[in-house]
């Protein structure tokens, strides 16, 4: 049993997939790069634009200075670029053209309140359903974050950072049958730290900027009660920051970096330990 | 000695009420001289409001206010600036793009200078242990508050 264990394990860590034995490709760190000849598989670009005279027969990735098409310069894949611009890229990419700005940039190009209240919208229905599911643990939650912000802050910048490196550690294994399947749990578990956390420090802000203070004050309120109410509140509150130019972004990056923070601190609000210390049993 | 003596025996605070009408064990704690735990009424009203109370209550009509608030105004901005909010759908990743993401980032990270990697390494081994440490802090939100 414990060999045949260990012989999945290794087959998981050292067989590489049949898939991932790609074309070599090129990448740069650091420089720009001019494509002058064809190129058989992907273009990596780290640090440095990219010049594009001849087919690059794969993806072409830019991270820094953007990507210029010149002459018979043409990628047959997908261009993913973030920095810089595409200068001349119409009818030369056989992919898609994608940047992970280009959320913001179609954004501000379409009005870019009208996407964001959409997808307050969104928050709005998960807050909703988990106020509803895990009222108790989002209190608890809340009823944390505002008794140890600086801790819960502190957790949150680590834990985000331990998530990047670890995304990029389990790149290592892509080529190998476990690298996915890790790379996808990581992104599953940020995703709802993410959601969980910020909806906590929805209840939070709604609980400190509207939460009743007397018995009196709660007995008198008919609407403005309860966990699910507080979340609402706190969204429309942080909503309305985010719309702001320069301020909400920043304000809503720290409401998720709290978020994260307090979901891990508090367990997703179960208050229970992360690890168990052994301790020999009292006779 | 019957039952309830022996439940005020177990537990004086919570069975205080006992000695009120058990003649015996006021004699008996007296002698001792033990303090005996008095029953007093507590007022609830002098307590602070707790985070529980009224935690239950479902605020539909701020909900359905809230939710159509924001709904409206998107509606009206989207139709300014007259494009379909189905271009927010459009705007996401394919499966092909994450395709090329997940292999582009795996092929950078094995082909990244050795001082990145060892960076990548002892960074990733520091910030976890960090992480670690940090976890181990049980909260204290409740008692706190």
């Amino acid at each position: 049993m414990r060999r045949n264990a260990l012989l999945l394990v290794s087959l998981l860590f050292v067989a590489p997939l049949a898939t991932a034995s790609s074309e070599p490709g090129m990448q740069s760190f650091g420089h720009s790069v001019t494509i002058d000849q064809p190129v058989k598989g992907d273009v990596q670009v780290y640090g440095g634009a990219a010049t594009v005279r001849d087919v690059i027969d794969g993806d072409l990735f830019v991270f820094g200075e953007g990507v210029t098409f010149e002459g018979k310069g043409r990628v047959t894949g997908n261009v993913i670029w973030f920095g810089g611009q595409v200068t001349n890229g119409e009818g030369r990419i056989g992919g898609r053209l994608y940047s992970p700005t280009s959320f913001e940039s179609a954004a501000a190009a379409m009005t870019r309140n009208a996407v964001i209240l959409s997808l307050l919208v969104v928050w709005l229905i998960a807050a909703v359903i988990l106020a509803l599911m895990s009222g108790r643990e989002l209190r608890l939650s809340s009823i944390e974050v505002r008794s140890s912000p600086l801790h819960c802050f502190a957790l949150g910048l680590v834990a985000m950072t331990s998530f990047v490196l670890s995304a990029i550690v389990f790149s290592y294994l892509i080529p190998y049958l476990v690298g996915i399947p890790l790379l996808a749990a990581l992104g599953v578990f940020a995703m709802l730290t993410k959601v969980y956390g910020t909806i906590a420090v929805f209840h939070a802000v709604g609980t400190l900027v509207a939460g009743s203070r007397t018995r009196d004050q709660l007995a008198r309120r008919k609407w403005l009660r309860g966990d699910l109410a507080m979340v609402v509140v706190g969204l429309l509150i942080l909503g309305a920051i985010r719309m702001l130019p320069v301020v909400g972004p920043l304000v809503w990056g720290c409401a998720s970096v709290f978020g994260v923070g307090v979901a891990l601190a508090t367990k997703f609000g179960r208050r229970e330990p992360w690890f168990l210390v052994w301790r020999p049993a009292d006779a | 000695m019957n039952e309830a003596c022996e439940r005020y025996i177990e537990d004086p605070e919570a069975n205080a009420a006992h000695l009120e009408t058990c003649e015996a064990c006021r004699e008996l704690f007296g002698e001792l001289d033990t303090p005996v735990a008095e029953h007093r009424p507590i007022s609830v009203d002098a307590l602070p409001l707790a985070a529980w109370e009224g935690a239950s209550h479902r605020s539909w009509p701020l909900v359905v206010g809230g939710a159509l608030l924001l709904i409206g105004i998107a509606a009206a901005l989207f139709a300014i600036a007259g494009i379909s909010p189905r271009v927010l759908i459009m705007q996401l990743p394919s499966r092909d793009v994450m395709a090329s993401v997940i292999n582009g980032g795996g092929a950078f990270v094995q082909n990244a200078p050795r001082a990145w990697q060892i960076g990548i390494g002892i960074g990733f081994l520091v910030i976890n242990t960090i992480l670690y440490v940090l976890l181990r802090r049980s909260p204290r939100g409740v008692d706190a508050a």
